[in-house]
């Protein structure tokens, strides 16, 4: 996912979106954040991983009671 | 006589009536008054609660009812843990305190059920991951061989209790590294298990994906008796594994003459990052597992890195989802700053990302499979440096540098921390025995057959000593 070229305005719509109510020195500091946490997640977009399948585990049992 | 330092000492002077339950809980209590203070370790002390359980331990002895190698122990949780007798908080003014409330988590039944001494419940990072935040109320851990460092995290207080002999063991959780961690920089013993060894039900969750509890305590015999204990399969956990529970003493002392164990040089040892000394020990741990036989292979785990940035992905992204609820009410600021901060990086990823995390995991895990294939044991350092001083601690910088422990937590495989020496400085080095899935014994194994030939897991920070004799 290519990096975009306003962070300022897409870690505003992220934040308004999930409703955080961050000050604006934490609003700044997430701006600061935001390429290298979008470049770590792009770093799993390898050609290795191309045709895996998510370790993901779903069981259409239903869960066993609490006891 | 002198106070035993290992629950094995320990138990075999409680049967030999060499000392009883309510002296070491007693010693145990008073290590808590002189130093608790000062390094932070305990939320809440439950002293007249633990000399009673140490008076029934006694008792017990007395007539003849032993139920395993922890009775009588002076022992305490993580405040992540439900205890139905003391309130529990996950370090957090945020944790719905009847969440909690009036039960055990499974750990808690199973401990409780050895006749241990429980002393009270640990601090821990803010929900097993957010730094101390000093305008919350809490207690701030501090690293016993050095107060102005960071005792690690997230099972911190565990951490130091183990180190300064507060306790004898300890329950930590471990997520990205929140056992091996504070064990490697407190200088003792922590085991990392196997992904649903031991069931997580009344655990607070961080990474539900990731998630374990694992023993901490002086050595890896020590570890081996506490797993023996808390593992094995709990229907009210739908992740844990029924693999069949190992006996983990067996064959602690079958040695390693035989074993392959890998050595991982891309990323684990080549990276600029790493602190030389760390490494040097680590090679050394390597060095002496050769000369008891051991055959040392070199290996490669393609996307160390990368692992690392998915286990980070997947933890943000499932603790968000747990969180997300209260991040965005008026609690925001109940969450300390740092642990806001880092939580909150989940609204950043994508649903994509997370798939893709998952998708990596999958890759990633038949690489390592097939590593494994040709060695019982990989080694490489628990940690990347030992304890920083936490006025120097740069979140930002945390983002980027490598995580020796995080990768393990992806694949899931148990991996034991253990002392490997001192910095020029005197602080804890640290070596780490990672195995194949279920594999622990394999790996208390190492862990002990290197520390038999070796005492790093005994040392104690000066100021116990100073405490001790003043």
């Amino acid at each position: 996912m290519p990096q975009p070229q306003d962070v300022r305005a897409a870690v505003r719509a992220m934040v308004e979106a999930a409703g955080l109510p961050v000050s604006e020195d934490e609003f700044e500091k997430f701006v600061e954040m935001y390429p290298t946490l979008r470049a770590g997640a792009d770093s799993l977009y390898i050609e290795e991983v191309r045709y895996e399948e998510p370790a993901l585990v779903f069981s259409p049992l239903a869960p066993a009671p609490r006891a | 006589m002198t106070t035993p330092t290992t629950i094995r000492d320990a138990a075999a002077a409680l049967r030999a009536r060499q000392v009883s339950s309510v002296e070491l809980t007693r010693e145990s209590l008073a290590r808590i008054a002189r130093l608790d203070e000062r390094v932070g370790a305990f939320l809440l002390v439950t002293g007249d609660a633990a000399m009673t359980m140490a008076q029934q331990a006694d008792a017990d002895f007395a007539a003849g009812i032993d139920r395993g190698p922890l009775q009588g122990i002076p022992f305490a949780l993580k405040d992540i843990l439900a205890t139905k007798d003391a309130p529990t908080t996950a370090n957090s003014l945020v944790l719905d305190r009847a969440w909690a409330d009036g039960y055990d988590a499974v750990v808690s039944e199973r401990i409780r059920a050895t006749g241990a001494a429980l002393m009270g419940k640990l601090v821990l990072s803010e929900f097993a991951l957010g730094p101390p935040d000093p305008t919350k109320g809490f207690p701030i851990p501090r690293n016993p061989w050095d107060l102005e460092r960071t005792p690690g995290g997230s099972s911190s207080g565990t951490g130091i209790a183990v180190s300064t002999g507060m306790i004898l063991g300890g329950l930590g959780t471990d997520t990205g590294g929140s056992v091996r961690i504070p064990a490697a920089v407190n200088g003792h013993s922590g085991l990392k298990v196997t992904y649903g060894r031991v069931p997580k039900w009344g655990c607070v969750p961080l990474g539900y994906s990731l998630d374990s509890i694992g023993p901490m305590a002086r050595s890896a015999y020590d570890c081996a008796l506490i797993l023996q204990v808390i593992a094995g399969f709990d229907p009210r956990d739908p992740t844990a594994g029924d693999a069949p529970t190992d006996d983990y003493i067996a064959t602690i002392e079958d040695g390693v003459r035989g074993l392959r164990v890998g050595v991982p040089g891309e990323y684990f040892f080549d990276h600029p990052a790493l602190d030389p000394e760390m490494k040097a020990a680590t090679e050394v741990v390597i060095d002496v597992l050769r000369d008891q036989g051991a055959e040392i292979v070199e290996v490669r785990l393609p996307h160390a890195a990368e692992a690392k940035e998915a286990n980070t992905l997947t933890m943000v992204t499932e603790a968000f989802a747990y969180h997300s609820m209260d991040m965005a009410t008026a609690k925001w600021v109940d969450y300390g700053t740092g642990t806001r901060m880092i939580i909150a990086r989940g609204a950043f990823y994508t649903a994509a990302d997370y798939v893709q995390a998952q998708r990596f995991r999958s890759y990633f895990a038949k690489e390592a499979a097939k590593v494994m294939a040709g060695v019982d044991v990989l080694i490489t350092p628990s940690v990347v440096e030992p304890a920083q001083i936490v006025a120097t601690m740069d979140m930002a910088k945390r983002m980027t540098a490598p995580s020796y422990s995080g990768p393990f937590n992806l694949l899931g495989y148990p991996a034991l921390a253990m002392p490997s020496g001192f910095t020029k400085s005197g602080l804890p080095l640290s070596a780490q025995v990672v195995g194949a899935p279920f594999a622990e014994a394999t790996v208390l194994r190492v862990g002990h057959a290197y520390q038999q030939a070796t005492a790093w897991h005994l040392a104690v920070p000066p100021i116990v000593q100073a405490a001790v004799t003043a």
